[in-house]
């Protein structure tokens, strides 16, 4: 392909120049050949007749020699350059000749019927053996060709020169018609290009009936749909960061800046030191956790995949959240069984960030259970409490970075809004996912594992 | 004890000087990897803490001059934990690392294990005043009176008397008695440290679990 134009109307335009010479060269050369064929049919009928005219004369005739005296009776034939007679005798002596172009007299085999046969490329010539009471006759009649060559010729020219016009034409024409045709890419080309990041909202119009490219526009439409989808994630992602940083910052300015207004107690600037540090931890619990999920998200993070047992793991985790649960009035059951392959750290954490969000919002007096069901292929580990029922529409974004179903609940021990981030971000790595439902029977995080 | 600290952030720099000289020891500072080349070639310490990101000799290369001198051993402090860079570092030959922000608390605790020269004694019995711990019969009693204790609360207690008069951050304490090596966002220490308090230290005089605001908890015998 890499001869052919960048241009698609001008590789159109040579596809159908190219077309059209075949086909026009195709006709040219069909009419030609039948031309030519009814030039020869048409003169070997004109030799017969001839020579059959030429045996009446004879017949007529008393004699050859009364023949030759009266060349009108064959005048027809004379002055004419290309024609040739012969009348030989039994000897081959030729008893009368027309022959101007000096022709050698042919040797041809005898026969008594009439003969067709070209002569070298120079005449075709008919011949016949008549028998005689004065002796046996050959009768030739003959026609040069280079006539008939010249007319053919120039016929010729004639076909080469409309095929080259054709040619040269379908070319235009067909450049023509596929730079009109590619009208509506050139349009679809110039509504893409006026969306950048700012007008990622924009679409593409309906390119028409052209169904080729409603299809391409459609495409693109769905394409820009995910684009923008992820930029205002992005977008909302950064603004979330700046300003869930913002708080800590706000704190730990403002209350420095009003510690140094005047001198203080030891006790007051001691307090002051610690509630930074506070403030600082916070800060860089969440930078931590950014960082972990940014190198989650790689398509090149490490997982270091063992096979666990399931009931081993949650019981470590039992003993990590028994004092909180125990806080809280709350039991943690562990009804999980079985194995799942999984990085043990990333599984720790994950089941971790759903139990202490559990037992963060579940009732006094209730459960958390975590249970572990083998379905198929998949292992799912579910973490289950009962608590406040969470709204259908913060189900599916409950997962995003920072997300939050009341932004006035956030609490300054939360990783700000990351924990499930984070858990979805772990069950990617492993090529499953997390899934959550809630109602009255209690809110369920599921994570779902390939097995 | 004398301790090189190679650190161009100055005021990183600084607060290691001040808190390592406060901790009992002799510190020196360099703030380039020149001028930590040259302390390295000239004097002898016991322990070096080395920045990873250096303007001219990185900590890399002025691992490398150490090591082709002495057994020193080495602490180093990245910005970026990246695996590679660990790897590298060990690979070099440094005996421990710290990623950047660290807690105070986690740097000292991590620069006495490396300056306690030779395996930790195994110790069997701890008595803090008058709390005492025999490791081998899993007891605990204080004052002549015996306590229980649950696993996790015996497993807390030794770490607390083993490092006793340490200040232990609740990330080291999470990692040690739980396995937790994450945040977990959660007050699971503070609520196991209260626990704890209620039984070893509620009923008796004087207090001997303290709680560091900012940093974490140590176990001591109040002055």
């Amino acid at each position: 392909m890499s001869l052919m134009p960048r241009s698609l109307s001008l590789r159109l335009a040579l596809m159908f120049a190219l077309v059209g010479t075949l086909l026009l060269g195709a006709i040219g050369f069909y009419l030609y050949q039948s031309l030519e064929r009814e030039i020869a049919w048409r003169d070997d009928q004109a030799l017969l007749g001839r020579l059959e005219r030429m045996r009446a004369l004879l017949d007529d005739s008393d004699s050859i020699e009364a023949l030759r005296e009266r060349p009108q009776l064959y005048a027809n034939m004379l002055g004419n350059r290309d024609n040739l007679l012969w009348v030989l005798g039994s000897g081959g002596q030729p008893l009368i000749e027309i022959n101007p172009a000096r022709l050698a007299i042919p040797h041809l085999p005898l026969d008594h019927d009439p003969q067709l046969d070209d002569l070298n490329t120079e005449a075709r010539l008919a011949w016949m053996h008549i028998a005689r009471p004065g002796g046996a006759l050959t009768l030739i009649a003959g026609r040069l060709l280079a006539e008939r060559e010249q007319m053919l010729a120039a016929y010729r020219m004639k076909l080469w020169l409309a095929l080259a016009t054709g040619a040269l034409l379908a070319f235009l024409l067909g450049w023509l018609v596929s730079e009109r045709g590619l009208r509506p890419v050139r349009q679809l080309t110039r509504r893409a290009l006026a969306i950048d990041a700012q007008h990622l909202h924009l679409r593409i119009e309906d390119a028409g009936e052209l169904s080729e490219l409603r299809e391409l526009s459609n495409a693109l439409n769905q394409m820009l749909a995910r684009l923008e989808a992820g930029f205002s994630q992005l977008s909302r992602f950064s603004e979330d960061l700046a300003h869930e940083m913002r708080t800590p910052l706000g704190n730990l300015m403002g209350q420095t800046q009003q510690a140094l207004r005047r001198v203080r107690s030891l006790d007051d600037y001691q307090s002051l030191l610690a509630s930074n540090q506070e403030e600082y931890e916070r800060l860089a619990r969440m930078i931590n956790n950014m960082l972990f999920l940014a190198r989650t998200e790689q398509a090149d993070a490490v997982v270091d995949v063992q096979t666990i047992e399931l009931a081993e793991a949650v019981d470590q985790l039992g003993d990590y959240f028994e004092g909180i649960a125990d806080e809280h009035g709350m039991r943690l059951l562990n009804e999980a069984a079985g194995q799942v392959r999984a990085d043990p750290e990333l599984l720790r954490r994950a089941l971790a960030n759903l139990i202490a969000n559990a037992l963060r919002y579940g009732e006094a007096g209730t459960s958390v259970r975590v249970g572990s069901e083998t379905a198929g292929d998949r292992v799912v580990i579910s973490v289950t409490n009962i608590g406040p029922v969470i709204e259908s529409e913060h189900l599916p974004r409950l997962f995003d970075r920072f997300y939050r179903c009341d932004p006035s609940r956030a609490q300054p021990g939360d990783s700000g809004g990351l924990g499930l981030a984070i858990v979805r971000s772990i069950m990617l790595v492993h090529g499953g996912e997390v899934r959550v439902t809630s109602d009255t029977s209690g809110t369920c995080f599921a994570l779902v594992f390939p097995r | 004890m004398r301790i090189l600290v190679v650190e161009d952030e100055f005021k990183t720099a600084d607060y290691l000087r001040k808190g390592l000289s406060e901790s009992g020891y002799l510190v020196e500072v360099a703030l380039n990897g020149l001028d930590g080349q040259h302390l390295i070639q000239e004097s002898e310490f016991d322990l070096i803490i080395l920045d990873v990101m250096l303007p001219g000799i990185d900590g890399w290369q002025l691992l490398q001059i150490v090591r082709r001198r002495a057994q020193t051993p080495v602490l180093f402090l990245t910005a970026r934990d990246a695996v590679e860079d660990r790897v590298k570092g060990l690979e070099l030959g440094a005996d421990d690392y710290l990623v950047k922000p660290f807690s105070y608390a986690e740097l000292l605790a991590r620069v006495r294990t490396l300056l306690r020269r030779g395996p930790p004694r195994e110790v069997e019995q701890f008595k803090v005043a008058d709390l005492e711990m025999d490791l081998l019969r899993r007891r605990v009693s204080r004052n002549g009176e015996r306590l229980t204790l649950t696993n996790k609360e015996f497993a807390l207690l030794h770490l607390l008397l083993s490092r006793e008069g340490e200040v232990l951050s609740r990330a080291q304490i999470a990692s040690q008695v739980w396995q937790m090596n994450f945040d977990s966002d959660t007050n699971v220490v503070d609520v196991a440290i209260r626990r704890l308090r209620a039984k070893v230290d509620d009923p008796f005089q004087p207090k001997l679990i303290h709680t560091v605001r900012g940093m974490g908890y140590l176990l001591e015998v109040p002055e």
